[in-house]
């Protein structure tokens, strides 16, 4: 069942939903949208299942395209680099 | 002996630059889909943020860098393959790779086909809404970073983020298969 609430219409929320997931949304709007979901059973479904869509994603996402935890330890080594060799030619 | 601009910059960069090389090499991987590549890209986004350093004011690190890491990307590929950023399908070889990988029968069981058929809408996706996909939910730009990356406005990939999440959710329907949420059947 449909609910309209005082703060904000289940058409209102499925307009902001994805913002809102994604923190996106300001604090006004996501202090509604969170009384609205806690209420509403239709609405809080529809933003379980696009939180469960999301973290799918991550999951499935990152192994499309791994990181290989190698390369950061080499980035953060190369960034070092670059800071003291410019200190190293400022020094002399 | 180094100056106190000198000292203060070589703070600035570690504060700002040094904490999000992990980002900056997870967007280098899905602009590039090159390991190596995506590599020197984020080297050469490091020595330009460690140049540019002193034009920084300290606010939203993460944009700044996306914006070097973005122009850097772009003039990297016109010296070496002038039009490919014109290729609107270039992120298909990076499905097709995946496509070809599959997933087995042991994973969909392990993992649940709710995650089965959200990969397989996934490959589905256009390279445009899967660029949007990846920026975002896997390598946690904001939508305002996600734009700075892709040069379009943040509008742009707001509306290609939820067309590509709500095919996703078709699919997921088609299928019949539900998030183990609450109160779902």
């Amino acid at each position: 069942m449909k609910l309209r609430n005082r703060s904000m219409s289940c058409r209102k929320v499925a307009k902001v939903l994805q913002g809102y997931l994604d923190g996106e949304v300001d604090g006004l709007t996501h202090d509604a949208v969170t009384a609205h979901l806690e209420m509403c059973r239709d609405c809080g479904l529809e933003a379980d299942t696009y939180q469960a869509i999301k973290s799918a994603l991550s999951v499935t996402g990152g192994r499309m395209v791994p990181v290989d935890p190698h390369v950061i330890e080499r980035l953060r080594a190369f960034a070092a680099q670059v800071r003291d060799d410019d200190a190293d030619s400022s020094a002399h | 002996m180094t100056s106190q601009s000198d000292q203060e910059r070589s703070e600035a960069f570690d504060r700002y630059v040094v904490p999000e090389l992990g980002v900056l090499y997870r967007v280098a991987l899905t602009l590039t889909r090159e390991p190596h590549e995506a590599e020197d890209l984020v080297q050469d986004t490091v020595i330009k943020a460690f140049r540019a350093m002193h034009q920084f004011d300290g606010a939203h690190p993460r944009a700044w860098l996306m914006t070097i890491l973005r122009n850097t990307h772009i003039n990297r590929n016109r010296r070496r393959r002038p039009g490919l950023l014109r290729d609107p399908e270039a992120l298909d070889a990076l499905v097709d790779q995946r496509s070809t990988q599959g997933v087995s029968a042991e994973e969909t069981v392990l993992e649940g086909r709710f995650e089965a058929v959200v990969e397989a809408a996934l490959q589905r996706l256009s390279s445009d809404h899967l660029r949007v996909i990846l920026l975002v939910d896997v390598d946690g730009l904001t939508y305002q970073e996600a734009a700075d990356v892709l040069a379009v406005p943040r509008g742009t990939v707001m509306s290609r983020l939820h067309r590509a999440r709500a095919r996703i959710r078709a699919d997921l329907k088609t299928s019949g298969v539900t998030a183990n949420v609450r109160g779902a059947q």
